[in-house]
């Protein structure tokens, strides 16, 4: 494990594409600490510091950085069609690397990224809840933290939809073409297709944004309209689309499960030439 | 003698195009093998299935006498085609992840690049190396870990007349010090002069195996005349002088048994009262023992 982690290392460190990418996640979330607070300053009803105090900074941030994970399965098929294209596959196999090893490199790495951009959501919204909350408790502070391991499945879906779609294609810009056209246009058409059947909430993507889903905004707009006082430290609702929590964690892991039997079929009989 | 191949019934079709079919191949340790054929005949195919690249339709091969497992190809180092390495990552990096792969020390890199030609160019990107360069990597990979067995295909690929002799030199070498090496090519006269040993395949099929040296053993022929050469011809093939005589063009075109001299058939005819007046050395190239050998039936 540890040689396949240091193989996929000097890999990607000294691969342009992969650290500018990842600096765009970087930049993204850095923008985001920068960003929302000036726009704050224009919009005089609802507070977006509201959103950043404990314990609803983590709904709000998981569910504002939820499209981030596609830049992370973006990587994940720039990584892979290239190693195709460049036939480097084809190198490591024949100098000792299992398929079941290539496979393998690309786990760990999923698990590395998915790791990364839970840490990086989790200490930017610990920042932010520390800087904008009034009161602080562990109690409060850490009353919605769970929803960190809801968002890190969500990468680990998005990067395993990524690699199983590089895999199928080989071709980069067609894979990176293929996946933003499932995740902006087939997914969100079939949802609108059925509208009026309970089978739109089974929707691959769909599943995968449902699992750390919007905070209920009105409910905002209306406790502050009511009050005129800052939000206090109460949860707010989730909106309560879709499926219940727990089936929609199942449909993912289940669509999770199926990504990589068939990752483990195309890398098992691909042709590495 | 420790068998280090087995290839048993391998056949691999490529939709409809048969590449290699039910061949049979074994190649004992400290061997030198060379897989010779035209373009097309199956070297590529082969070599690519015993190192794990592409999968078999029919058949089995083992090595070192035990499953073809992925960590016994740590004990091989091979060069299949092309060498295709990371483009973005300069020589020494490149090799490390090789080092990685097999499980052996950095240290190994200096002297694989030294002995490659390449030890200047180690903070060079794969990408700025010319073809040449690139080649003698792919050898230099191939040498890391100083492995028992060496998988060449095709090495002398896209190099310069110099650079075709060292890399030759260099494969000697590694022959004599021991090693088993397998090596694919359509050049003839490049497995003659390393191999001792060698497979003919066409169109995918083994047309012929055994040690160069009588698959491919050089025949002497002369083209002789005299006043009648219907009558010389005669005489010779009663003979066991020669191994065939042909009438070309007027001249006896004479292929002659092992250790038979010119200066014997001379004599020969000298002593049968037929006065021999044209007499010239024609060798049997092995290059046209081998179109012969690979010509279509």
């Amino acid at each position: 494990m540890r040689k396949l982690l240091h193989i996929e290392q000097i890999k990607l460190l000294n691969y342009n594409p992969f650290r500018i990418t990842l600096g765009i996640y970087f930049v993204a979330f850095a923008l985001g600490l920068l960003i929302y607070p000036a726009v704050d300053k224009e919009i005089p009803v609802i507070s977006l510091s509201d959103l950043f105090r404990f314990p609803n900074v983590w709904l709000f941030l998981t569910w504002v950085t939820e499209p981030y994970n596609a830049l992370l399965a973006m990587i994940i098929i720039m990584i892979t069609t290239k190693e195709f294209n460049d036939h480097t596959f084809k190198t490591q196999v024949a100098f000792g690397l299992s398929r079941t090893d290539l496979l393998l490199q690309k786990l760990i790495l999923i698990v590395v990224l998915a790791l990364f951009a839970t840490l990086l959501l989790g200490v930017t919204s610990l920042t932010l809840g520390l800087i904008y909350s009034y009161k602080l408790t562990f109690k409060i502070a850490m009353e919605n933290a769970w929803v960190l391991g809801y968002y890190m499945i969500s990468s680990f879906a998005y990067m395993s939809a990524g690699l199983l779609i590089a895999l199928l294609i080989r071709h980069t810009a067609l894979s990176l073409l293929t996946f933003l056209a499932m995740r902006v246009f087939v997914d969100p058409v079939l949802f609108l297709l059925l509208r009026n059947h309970e089978a739109k909430w089974y929707l691959p993507f769909r599943t995968i944004t449902r699992l750390t889903p919007p905070p209920d905004l009105i409910e905002i707009f209306q406790r502050k309209m009511n009050s005129g006082e800052p939000l206090d430290e109460t949860t707010l609702n989730i909106l309560p689309k879709g499926l219940p929590a727990w089936l929609n964690l199942t449909m993912v892991i289940i669509y999770i499960a199926i990504y990589f039997f068939f990752i483990h079929k195309l890398i098992q009989r691909r042709r590495l030439t | 003698m420790k068998d280090i191949l087995t290839i048993r019934g391998l056949s691999k079709s490529y939709h409809k195009i048969r590449a290699i079919q039910n061949l049979n191949l074994t190649i004992s340790e400290g061997q030198a093998y060379g897989i010779l054929g035209p373009n097309g005949s199956g070297k590529t195919t082969t070599l690519s299935i015993v190192t794990g690249i592409i999968h078999q339709d029919e058949g089995s091969f083992s090595w070192f006498e035990k499953k073809p497992e992925a960590s016994r190809r740590k004990h091989i180092g091979s060069l299949i085609e092309t060498p295709h390495f990371y483009p973005y990552l300069n020589l020494e990096k490149n090799l490390r992840i090789i080092c990685d792969i097999k499980g052996i020390a950095y240290g190994d890199i200096a002297r694989v690049l030294e002995t490659a030609r390449l030890y200047e160019r180690r903070r060079s990107r794969f990408s700025t190396l010319s073809l040449g360069m690139k080649q003698r990597l792919g050898i230099a990979a191939a040498l890391l870990g100083d492995p028992r067995v060496l998988v060449l295909d095709e090495p002398t690929n896209g190099l310069d007349p110099e650079g075709i002799a060292e890399v030759r030199e260099l494969v000697i070498e590694q022959v004599a010090m021991g090693k088993t090496l397998i090596l694919a090519s359509h050049i003839l006269n490049e497995v003659e002069k390393i191999c001792s040993n060698v497979a003919i395949l066409k169109k995918g099929e083994l047309l012929a195996s055994g040690p160069v040296k009588e698959l491919l053993a050089e025949e002497e022929i002369i083209e002789i005349s005299c006043d009648d050469n219907a009558a010389l011809k005669t005489l010779l093939e009663k003979s066991t002088l020669t191994k065939a005589i042909e009438l070309e063009n007027g001249l006896l075109v004479v292929t002659l048994n092992d250790r038979v001299t010119p200066a014997e058939i001379n004599a020969f005819a000298f002593s049968n009262k037929r006065v021999i007046h044209h007499i010239l050395s024609r060798k049997r190239s092995l290059e046209s023992q081998f179109l012969e050998l690979v010509k279509e039936e």
